[in-house]
């Protein structure tokens, strides 16, 4: 056998792990969790970007205090809290409506990827809009994605879309590194637990897939007000067990990098 | 779970077609004509669906181009190629699974893989 022809020139060559959030269906806490995630990987230590693909409705501004970006002042990426940031939302305004065929989004998509210097990062956390569509399909085509990480609700109507995340990813040989379940369940200070959105749908859909069940993410208010206020309840609120939560996320994300090679591109061809 | 997916180690132009090393021990070879008769694009896909045309005119690019051969194959994302062929078409994505299929075994698998 021959050996393997060299592995062509990456883009993103200072990424260590570039790793989408994704879900198929809307409304999940994608862009919570993407951001809450991303800051607990920086306690943790690591060097982390985050990019915000939702070109139609980005959430990263409004989640750190940010709004639209003069670049002749400030260079994108836009560093804040330590993690650098790039999102639609830093070059529209909040109030303006993106309305854009596939082909604009895939090309601001790519834009925001691979324009930006991020430098040597460890983690570039790509916080993706709901579905199967143009967003996801640029990644997957032109990006060294490490994995999927898919966040769900509990419930089954919820699971049936995520289903359809997985198999799109699933058909570009994306590996899916786990499923986080959120909004799993609303704590009452006695200690019970209340399951509004239903119950144990993540580790099922985890269990079908043979993926990792990476931990639950319950229901508290703080959570949308930290959002809202512009910074995320993991750097608010680090002891809150919501953030504790993220933390263990952050580990068990870790942990299955671990087990990851950085590197999946496909061979150039000797034509 | 997906069944362990095969890939390739190396692609190189090999005589008149495309041969593959794949990471399972096999080593495949497919003719370029017969990539470019299967190229997976909707609209090739539409036209073998459609009886054949006796009367279609080809075009003066197809006609110098000659047999098909490829330009430029790159890599998509971690699941296909796309080839660029000499008579301008460029839109279709090959899966490797597609690929696969489509090549003609000349070594098999390794026992142990």
């Amino acid at each position: 056998m021959p050996p393997p022809a060299a592995p062509p020139k990456t883009p993103l060559p200072g990424v260590k792990h570039l790793i989408a959030i994704a879900s198929g269906k809307g409304g999940v806490g994608k862009s919570t969790v993407a951001a809450n995630l991303a800051l607990a990987l920086h306690m943790y230590g690591q060097r982390v970007g985050l990019m915000d693909a939702d070109i139609y409705g980005p959430s990263v501004p409004i989640m750190f205090g940010l709004g639209m970006i003069d670049q002749t002042k400030t260079p994108f990426p836009v560093e804040k809290f330590g993690l650098k940031l790039m999102s639609m939302g830093f070059v529209v305004s909040a109030d303006q409506a993106v309305i854009w065929r596939g082909p604009k989004v895939a090309q601001a998509v790519g834009a925001m990827l691979f324009q930006p210097p991020w430098g040597e990062l460890d983690f570039l956390i790509v916080d993706l809009p709901p579905g199967t569509g143009d967003a996801q399909l640029t990644l997957s085509q032109s990006a060294p994605l490490t994995g999927a990480i898919i966040v769900t609700q509990p419930a089954e109507v919820s699971l049936i879309d995520a289903r359809k995340g997985v198999k799109m990813f699933e058909e570009v040989r994306v590996p899916i590194l786990g499923i986080i379940e959120n909004m799993s369940y609303l704590g009452l200070p006695d200690g019970t637990r209340l399951h509004p959105l239903g119950q144990g749908g993540g580790a099922k859909l985890a269990a079908e897939i043979g993926v990792p069940f990476l931990g639950e993410i319950p229901i508290d208010a703080q959570v949308s007000q930290c959002g809202d206020a512009g910074e995320p309840i993991v750097r608010k609120f680090p002891d809150h067990p919501i953030s504790k939560s993220y933390l263990m996320l952050a580990q068990a994300v870790v942990n299955e990098m671990l087990k990851q090679p950085t590197n999946a591109a496909l061979p150039d061809v000797d034509l | 779970m997906t069944e362990p997916e095969v890939r390739p180690l190396a692609l190189k132009r090999e005589g008149d077609g495309l041969q593959i090393d794949w990471a399972d021990g096999t080593r495949t070879h497919t003719p370029w004509r017969t990539l470019r008769s299967q190229c997976p694009c909707a609209t090739c896909d539409d036209e073998r669906k459609k009886p054949a045309n006796p009367f279609r005119v080809l075009s003066d690019r197809e006609v110098a181009a000659g047999p098909p051969t490829p330009v430029r194959m790159k890599a998509v994302g971690a699941y296909a190629y796309q080839i660029e062929w000499n008579d301008g078409h460029s839109t279709g994505i090959y899966t490797l699974d597609a690929l696969r299929r489509l090549g003609s075994e000349l070594l098999p698998a390794s026992p142990d893989s």
